[in-house]
């Protein structure tokens, strides 16, 4: 397949939590995207309902050459719900959210996800990530939250910041067991049917999460985990009514403190939201013009001059050099 | 020739070797090196000897289909010095492999003389696409920022992933990735500064302390959608935020590649000023100095 102009376009984005929840607001979609820091039963029951998890992992390869080769789950050829291939770099971020919400039964959302998740129904795989990312609208939204264009250093035959290989895996229950939904592979992956009761479908994925981190040689794997999850505000707000109501004032101040947390997170995301829109080079002119005509700008320089040739001398005594990679 | 509207078809880590003068000794060069195949801007095929040391491209070849090969010599006790050679002339330049792992020269080599005879070659990578990494530069949920956004219209390599079909593309970004990543972490030359060395708290924040008066016309340059009102809380918080870190070194990685002269003339300073970053310092400087000049006048008037 050649280069294809109808799906470049897709900017890169962070996978930051407060960037996965605007993106969810775009799409009309009363959920949002927690960090993750644990598996455990405790730090996954305080998050439901949770609808799927996110795994995003980088693997450094160490001594040998191969990904170690996974054993977990069964390839499913005949799948039925929502699974989307990764056809466009840079997409995969929005894609693993849209392969989680595709298959969230009866799932509220705004007219425009809701049309192209029906459009998209019956489709293969790989025609559905082509009309996913042929979406005009949707790589609108996913590129709100990059650099604003003006000052776009496209095209300057720069480096990457980061040539660090991440990659975007779904879990998520459907029918009944727990899929496995990676964009790179050729179908999606189940991990087992759950029970209802107890931890449900997180203790399946919890296993399968669990045995793939091992199958890496340690230190050869960093990642994360994010959690789609309810927004938790409305339901926060009920609760509180309600102890408010039966006059439990103990319960109604743990609820009141829950919802001022989630709010200076959602003040938080906002605020970063805002820069990583925001075209900072003014500011960065009008702050070193500041340095300059307070005089402080030719000594910062040499400081900055002297912190950078340490910078390369501790680099030559560690040895850093490609060549020996 | 710069890399800016080019096409890299390939890229690898090669140095240069030269000849002994009057003998058939072919001597390796120990200067690191890339060699990049490359359309131009001028739509010919460019064969490019970039020194990663200095980042100074020191060879720029143009190339016709056909009229070029590039083999290995025998001779080489290594097996890994490489000959470029004309059909028209008898130029000859020699290159070595440089990367650490030799397992890879023939695939090089191979689509290498496939780009030579035929610019639409469809280059061939026997790597499984499966080991292919994911080259999705996204920052962890810590946030990290990503650096540079994808061109939208041009076919350079980095800008689209087919993993399932196409390979090639994939491996040929990763190749490109591997080298450009390699280049920034060279030593940069001696003289250098970094912007990110200079907007740090530790010098700002004396700035703002001595200057309060500074503080409000900062304000316009801030976000119109902060959710906060300015302040000089906020403007603490943004110079230390990870989105800011990020602009100051992504500005200061374009400086470097001396190509801004067109921004900067849309910050009212001379195009020189993009040439690098101590050029765009100067010219800081030298518009502090006049508005400084002005402000003085004023106040004699």
């Amino acid at each position: 397949m050649s280069v294809d102009d109808e799906t470049s376009g897709w900017q890169l984005t962070e996978s930051d939590p407060g960037v996965f929840t605007e993106l969810l607001k775009s799409l009309g979609v009363p959920m949002i995207v927690d960090d993750l820091y644990s598996l455990d039963a405790d730090s996954l029951a305080a998050l439901q309902p949770l609808r799927a998890l996110i795994f995003l992992f980088k693997w450094i390869p160490t001594t040998s050459d191969n990904e170690p080769s996974q054993k977990a789950g069964t390839s499913d050829p005949d799948f039925a719900g929502f699974f989307a291939h990764q056809v466009v770099n840079n997409a995969c971020a929005t894609l693993a959210v849209l392969n989680a919400l595709g298959n969230i039964p009866s799932l509220q959302t705004g007219p425009q996800l809701s049309e192209l998740l029906q459009f998209s129904t019956g489709m293969d795989p790989q025609t559905r990530g082509l009309v996913i990312t042929g979406s005009d609208w949707l790589r609108e939204m996913h590129n709100a939250l990059s650099p604003p264009s003006a000052f776009s250093l496209d095209g300057l035959g720069l480096p990457k910041k980061t040539e660090d290989a991440y990659h975007f895996v779904v879990y998520t229950p459907i029918m009944g067991s727990v899929y496995e939904l990676d964009g790179l592979k050729p179908h999606a992956i189940r991990h087992g049917a759950f029970e209802e009761s107890g931890e449900g479908w997180l203790k399946v994925a919890r296993e399968a999460i669990e045995a793939r981190i091992s199958t890496y040689p340690v230190g050869s794997l960093e990642f994360s985990l994010l959690a789609l999850r309810d927004d938790p505000l409305p339901s926060l707000q009920t609760q509180l009514e309600h102890y408010q109501t039966v006059g439990d004032s103990a319960s109604a101040g743990d609820v009141l403190s829950k919802i001022a947390n989630e709010n200076s997170k959602r003040e938080r995301w906002a605020f970063e939201n805002s820069l990583r829109r925001h075209n900072h080079i003014g500011l960065v002119q009008a702050l070193l013009l500041a340095l300059a005509k307070s005089g402080k700008l030719a000594p910062a320089e040499e400081v900055a001059r002297k912190a950078m040739k340490e910078r390369i001398e501790q680099r030559k005594a560690r040895g850093e050099d490609m060549d020996e990679d | 020739m710069s890399f800016a509207a080019s096409e890299i078809h390939l890229a690898f880590k090669a140095g240069r070797a030269f000849r002994r003068e009057g003998t058939n000794v072919v001597e390796c060069n120990p200067t690191k090196g890339a060699i990049y195949l490359s359309n131009g801007d001028d739509g010919l095929l460019h064969f490019i000897w970039k020194n990663r040391d200095t980042n100074d491209i020191e060879e720029d070849l143009i190339l016709f289909p056909t009229d070029a090969t590039f083999t290995k010599v025998e001779q080489s006790p290594s097996g890994r010095v490489h000959v470029l050679k004309f059909s028209s002339s008898n130029q000859r330049h020699f290159f070595w492999f440089q990367d650490a792992d030799a397992s890879r020269d023939a695939e090089f080599t191979q689509n290498l003389n496939g780009l030579l005879q035929d610019p639409d070659y469809d280059v061939q990578w026997r790597i499984p696409i499966e080991r292919v990494d994911r080259v999705d530069p996204i920052g962890s949920s810590g946030g990290t920022i990503t650096a540079f956004r994808p061109s939208t219209s041009s076919s350079r390599p980095t800008d689209i992933v087919v993993p399932s079909s196409n390979p090639a593309t994939q491996e040929q970004l990763q190749t490109l990735q591997r080298i450009l990543t390699g280049m920034r972490s060279q030593a940069p030359p001696p003289s250098d500064v970094s912007l990110s060395d200079i907007l740090t708290p530790a010098n700002l924040t004396p700035l703002f302390a001595n200057h309060p008066e500074l503080i409000p016309t900062l304000f316009p340059h801030l976000p119109a959608d902060l959710p906060v009102p300015p302040s000089a809380e906020a403007l603490q918080q943004i110079i230390r935020s990870p989105q800011f870190r990020a602009a100051v070194s992504n500005f200061d990685q374009a400086l470097r590649t001396g190509m801004l002269g067109g921004i900067v003339t849309t910050l009212g300073l001379p195009e020189e000023a993009g040439t690098g970053v101590v050029a765009f310092l100067r010219a800081i400087q030298q518009q502090a100095d006049r508005e400084r000049e002005r402000e003085n006048q004023m106040d004699t008037d």
